[in-house]
C-alpha cells in the first residue's frame, strides 16, 4: 500500500504532461495557420482546378498558399462572420454575382494595378477593381450528334418544351452557374417565363439530375440522355479524354435581337480585412499576366479575359457568338429573386 | 455517516462547474429555436408551401424503408447466428458487426461508383437480363434507402441477437406443449419476447437515418439534413436554415421519446426459475450452405466489396504515386482534432456523470439531461447553431478550431456520457465512502478510488468519442480552421468529385481504425430492460 501511492503520483504526473500537451496544442492551434509570409485563399473554385496554378505561384514566388474551398456563397458568408478577424486574404470564385455581392458587403478591397484597363475589359471587372474576372465560361447544351440535330434547338428556353421529356438532364439547383443563368433569362425574359422553364426542364429531366457538368457530359454522350446544360468547358475535358464522344456544344438565341449566350466569369478579390495586400496583389498580377491566364483559364478551356491569351482553338470563337447583355455585376441584386423562383418551381 | 454527509453538505464548485458546462451544452439547441422564430413569417410559409412537405415525406419514407429492411435482415441473421450451428459461425458473429466500421459517406461513396451507368454492377445486371436492362440510380431514394440499410442493419442485429441469446426456453416449450405449430410460437411467443430489443434497434437505426448527413449529401437525396446544409451553402441568409434545423431536432426529440416510451411499456421479466437457453439446431450441408450463401452476401455488400475496392484504389493511388500530398497532415489534424475533443469530453463528462450517480438531484439530472441534447443535434444542425452563436457573440473565435471542438463536444459527449455513466454506477460508494472516512478529500478519492475503478468504462467512451469525431463530417466541413482539412473531409471532397482513387486512403484508414472499435461492440452489454 506504501508504494502504490507513490506510483500513483508519478502516473498523475505523467496525466498532466499530457494535458499541458494537449493546451499547449490548444492554444497554438488558430496559430499555426497564420504564419507571416502566406497567403490564404478561399476559393469557390473546386481544389482540383485551381491548386496547380497556386502552386506555381508558390513556388515562383516562395509565398506559401492556405487554400480552403467550400462553395462560393458559404465562402462569403464565412467571410462576412469572421469580419475584421478574418484569416482570408483573397476570394477567388467561379460566379461573377458572388464576388459582386461581396464588393456590396464590403469585404472586397478597391484595388490600384497598373494597366489593368488594358488587361481586363471594364465588363470583366468591378470599377474599382475590388474584384477582377480571370475567365469566361459560357453556359450551353451539350447535345448527342446521333440522337438530334442541331436546328430542332435554337433557343435555350426551347429545351423546357415537353417533347424533350426524359431526353434532358441537369445541374442540381445548387449549383452558382444554373442560378446565374437562371438570373440571365429572368432579366431578358421576365419572370413568368423563367419559371415556366424551370419548370419545363424539372419535368424534362426527372431524375436525370447531376451533382458534376462532367456527369451530364458522360450521360449525353452514353444517350442517356439527348441534351444537358453545363459549362462549355466540361465538353472539351470530356472529348480531350473520349475523343470520339458523340458529343457537340450548341449556340443558341443567336439570332439579332435575341438574348444571346449566357457568359459567367470566375475572378478574384483582395478581402478587406487582410493584412497581405501587397502579397495579395502579386497573385492577382500573376493570374492576369500571360502565362496565369494561360494556366488560369485556358489549360481549363475557359476563355481567357486577357486579350492577347489565345483560346483554344477546339472552342468556338469568341467572336463567332454574342452574349447576353446583362452586366455580370447585376447578377448579385437577381441573385436572391432567382434564388426564390427556382425554390418555386421544385427543381431541386 | 452523519459527518460525511455534513461534509458534503459544504459548499462544492462541482455542481456549478455541471451547471455552466450543461448550459454550455444546451444553448446551441436554444439558440437554434431562437433563430427559427427570430426568422422572418414569410420565410416559414415559403418553406411550408415548397420545401417542407417534400423534406418530411423523403426523410420519413427513408427512415420506415431502412427500419423494415434492416429489421428483417437484423433479425434474420441474428436468428440464424444463435439457433443453428454451421460451420464458421463464430467468425459469422463477428464478421456480421464489421459494417458499422464504414462511415455512411463512404459506403456511399462506393455504391454511387457500383451503381454507376455502365459500372459493373450494370454490366452484370445486363448480361443476365438483357441489354436494356437499368440498374436504379444512386441518386435516389433506391440509393440512400440500400446504402443506410446496409450501413446500419447491425445495430438490429446485435440487438437481437443479444436478446435472443439470452431467450428463456420454457416459453417456447410451453407454446409446443400447447399444440402451437412452429410459426405460431414464432409469432405468437419469440417475436413478441424479443419485441423490446427489437424496437430499440428500431429507434436507433431510425435517429441515424434521421440524423445521417454523410451518405445522402454524396448521393443527394433531399432529406432535413442535406436541405438544411444546401441552406447554409447556398443561401446568403441562415434563416431557413434554422427553421428546417428546428422541425429536424423536433422530430429527433419525437424519434427519441417514442423510444422511451416503448421501452417503459414492453418490459418482460424472467419470473423464477433458471434461464435454460436453447441449445443452437445443427444444420444439414445444404441448409448451411444455403445461410453461409445469404450471410456471405450480405457480408459482401455491406463490407467485402466495399473495403476490398479501396484497398484495389489505395493500391492504385501508390503505384501511380497519386496520394494526395497532404495526407500526413490529414491524418495529424483528424488525429490531434479527434483526441483533443475526446479528451476534454471525458473531463468535462466526469463531473456530470458523476453528480447525476451520487447525487441525483433534480438539478445533477437537468445538467445531464442538458449535455444529452446533442442526440437530437445532427451535424449541420449544431454547425449551423454555433456558427451563428459565435458569429454574433465571440466572432473573433470564428474560424479557429475552438468552434469545431465545441460542435463535436456538443455533438458526442452524450455517447462517452453513456459508457462513463455506466462504469461509474458499477463502482459501489461505499468504497468511496471508505476512503472519505480515512480521511481522503473528495477530489483525491476520485482519483485514487474512483477512477481506477472506472478507468475502464472511460478508456472506452475516450474511444468512442475519439472515432465519432474522426468520422465526422458536416460540422467540420463548415466550421474547419483554414488549413485544416481532416480525413473525413477529404473523403467528402475527393468523392464529391468522384476522385475515387484520392479518396480511397483516407477512407480506408478509417474504416481500419473503426474496426477495433466495432467489434468492441460485440461485446457491450446489449440487453433491454
Amino acid at each position: 500500500m506504501t508504494v502504490l501511492p507513490a506510483f500513483r503520483i508519478s502516473q498523475s504526473v505523467q496525466m498532466r504532461r499530457v494535458i499541458f500537451f494537449f493546451v499547449i496544442i490548444f492554444v497554438m492551434l488558430p496559430a499555426i495557420s497564420m504564419a507571416a509570409d502566406q497567403l490564404v485563399v478561399y476559393s469557390g473554385r473546386a481544389e482540383r482546378l485551381i491548386k496547380p496554378v497556386l502552386d506555381t505561384f508558390q513556388d515562383k514566388t516562395g509565398i506559401q498558399i492556405q487554400l480552403l474551398t467550400g462553395s462560393s456563397t458559404q465562402l462569403v458568408n464565412r467571410i462576412q462572420a469572421e469580419g475584421p478577424h478574418t484569416q482570408a486574404d483573397v476570394f477567388i470564385t467561379n460566379d461573377a454575382g458572388t464576388l459582386e455581392r461581396a464588393r456590396e458587403l464590403q469585404l472586397l478591397k478597391p484595388m490600384k494595378i497598373d494597366g489593368i484597363e488594358h488587361i481586363i475589359p471594364s465588363a470583366f471587372r468591378a470599377p474599382d477593381n475590388s474584384w477582377i474576372g480571370l475567365s469566361g465560361r459560357i453556359w450551353v447544351i451539350v447535345y448527342n450528334t446521333k440522337m438530334i440535330q442541331p436546328d430542332q434547338v435554337t433557343s435555350i428556353l426551347d429545351v423546357a418544351d415537353p417533347k424533350w421529356k426524359g431526353k434532358l438532364a441537369i445541374p442540381t439547383a445548387n449549383s452558382e452557374y444554373l442560378q446565374a443563368g437562371v438570373s440571365v433569362i429572368s432579366a431578358v425574359k421576365g419572370d413568368e417565363r423563367t419559371e415556366a422553364f424551370l419548370k419545363g426542364i424539372r419535368d424534362n429531366a426527372g431524375n436525370f439530375i447531376y451533382g458534376k457538368n462532367r456527369q451530364i457530359v458522360d450521360a449525353v454522350a452514353k444517350g442517356k440522355v439527348a441534351m444537358g446544360l453545363v459549362n462549355h468547358y466540361y465538353i472539351y475535358r470530356y472529348l480531350a479524354e473520349h475523343a470520339d464522344a458523340p458529343i457537340a456544344p450548341l449556340l443558341t438565341d443567336q439570332k439579332t435581337g435575341e438574348m444571346g449566350m449566357i457568359m459567367n466569369a470566375t475572378g478574384i478579390g483582395v478581402v478587406t480585412h487582410s493584412k497581405h495586400t501587397a502579397e495579395a496583389k502579386k497573385l492577382i498580377q500573376f493570374l492576369i499576366s500571360q502565362p496565369g491566364q494561360h494556366m488560369f483559364a485556358d489549360r481549363n478551356k475557359e476563355y481567357p479575359i486577357h486579350h492577347e491569351v489565345k483560346t483554344d482553338p477546339a472552342l468556338p470563337p469568341r467572336k463567332s457568338f454574342h452574349v447576353a447583355q446583362v452586366p455580370l455585376a447585376q447578377l448579385a441584386k437577381l441573385r436572391e429573386p432567382t434564388m426564390l423562383l427556382i425554390e418555386r418551381s421544385g427543381l431541386r | 455517516m452523519t459527518a460525511i454527509s455534513r461534509r458534503q453538505a459544504g459548499f462544492s464548485p462541482l455542481p456549478l462547474f455541471a451547471f455552466s458546462i450543461a448550459t454550455i451544452l444546451a444553448l446551441p439547441l436554444l439558440y437554434v429555436t431562437y433563430s427559427a422564430f427570430s426568422a422572418k413569417g414569410e420565410v416559414w410559409g415559403r418553406l411550408w408551401a415548397t420545401r417542407i412537405p417534400e423534406l418530411l415525406f423523403n426523410t420519413i419514407t427513408l427512415a420506415i424503408g431502412v427500419g423494415i429492411t434492416t429489421l428483417v435482415l437484423g433479425v434474420a441473421l441474428a436468428w440464424f447466428v444463435t439457433r443453428y450451428e454451421f460451420p464458421g459461425k463464430r467468425i459469422w458473429e463477428w464478421a456480421l458487426v464489421l459494417p458499422l466500421a464504414i462511415p455512411s459517406y463512404v459506403l456511399a461513396y462506393i455504391y454511387t461508383y457500383l451503381l454507376e451507368t455502365g459500372g459493373s454492377l450494370e454490366q452484370s445486371w445486363q448480361w443476365l437480363i438483357g441489354s436494356d436492362a437499368q440498374i436504379f440510380s444512386p441518386y435516389s431514394y433506391g440509393g440512400a434507402w440500400l446504402v443506410m440499410t446496409l450501413n446500419t442493419f447491425p445495430y438490429v442485429y446485435l440487438l437481437s441477437r443479444a436478446s435472443l441469446q439470452n431467450f428463456n426456453l420454457s416459453f417456447e416449450e410451453a407454446a409446443h406443449a400447447s399444440g402451437a405449430t412452429r410459426w405460431q410460437t414464432i409469432y405468437r411467443v419469440s417475436l413478441p419476447l424479443i419485441r423490446p430489443s427489437l424496437v430499440a434497434g428500431l429507434f436507433l437505426v431510425t435517429l441515424y437515418v434521421v440524423s445521417d448527413f454523410g451518405a445522402v449529401s454524396l448521393l443527394r437525396f433531399q432529406t432535413f439534413t442535406y436541405a438544411i446544409y444546401q441552406q447554409m451553402t447556398g443561401r446568403y441568409d441562415y434563416g431557413a436554415a434554422s427553421i428546417l434545423s428546428l422541425l429536424l431536432v423536433l422530430f429527433a426529440f419525437l424519434f427519441l421519446i417514442a423510444e422511451r416510451w416503448f421501452r417503459q411499456q414492453s418490459r418482460f421479466f424472467q419470473t423464477g426459475g433458471h434461464i435454460r437457453t436453447r441449445a443452437a439446431t445443427p444444420c444439414g450441408t445444404l441448409h448451411a450452405l444455403g445461410i453461409t450463401a445469404f450471410m456471405s452476401c450480405i457480408f459482401a455488400a455491406a463490407f467485402g466489396v466495399p473495403v476490398l475496392l479501396l484497398m484495389q484504389w489505395t493500391w492504385d493511388a501508390w503505384v501511380d504515386g497519386n496520394m494526395a500530398s497532404g495526407f500526413l497532415s490529414h491524418i495529424w489534424n483528424s488525429t490531434m482534432l479527434s483526441g483533443m475533443a475526446a479528451t476534454i469530453a471525458v473531463v468535462i463528462g466526469t463531473p456530470l456523470a458523476y453528480l447525476a450517480c451520487r447525487k441525483p438531484t433534480r438539478f445533477n439530472l437537468l445538467y445531464l439531461q442538458g449535455a444529452y441534447t446533442g442526440y437530437v443535434l445532427p451535424g449541420p444542425v449544431a454547425a449551423l447553431a454555433l456558427l451563428t452563436l459565435f458569429t454574433q457573440h465571440l466572432p473573433f473565435l470564428y474560424g479557429t478550431a475552438v468552434i469545431l471542438l465545441l460542435a463535436y463536444l456538443v455533438h458526442f459527449l452524450p455517447a462517452g456520457l453513456q459508457a462513463m455513466e455506466s462504469a461509474i454506477q458499477q463502482v459501489n460508494p461505499n468504497i468511496e465512502e471508505a476512503s472519505r472516512s480515512l480521511g481522503r478529500k473528495a477530489l483525491n478519492t476520485f482519483r485514487y478510488v474512483t477512477f481506477p475503478l472506472v478507468r475502464g468504462g472511460f478508456t472506452v467512451a475516450w474511444i468512442l468519442m475519439f472515432l465519432q469525431a474522426m468520422k465526422e463530417l458536416p460540422a467540420t466541413l463548415l466550421l474547419r480552421p483554414v488549413g485544416f482539412d481532416t480525413l473525413a473531409v477529404r473523403i467528402w471532397l475527393e468523392a464529391s468529385e468522384e476522385l475515387y482513387q484520392l479518396a480511397a486512403p483516407p477512407a480506408l484508414l478509417i474504416v481500419m481504425i473503426s474496426i477495433p472499435v466495432a467489434l468492441l461492440l460485440m461485446k457491450k452489454n446489449w440487453q433491454t430492460p
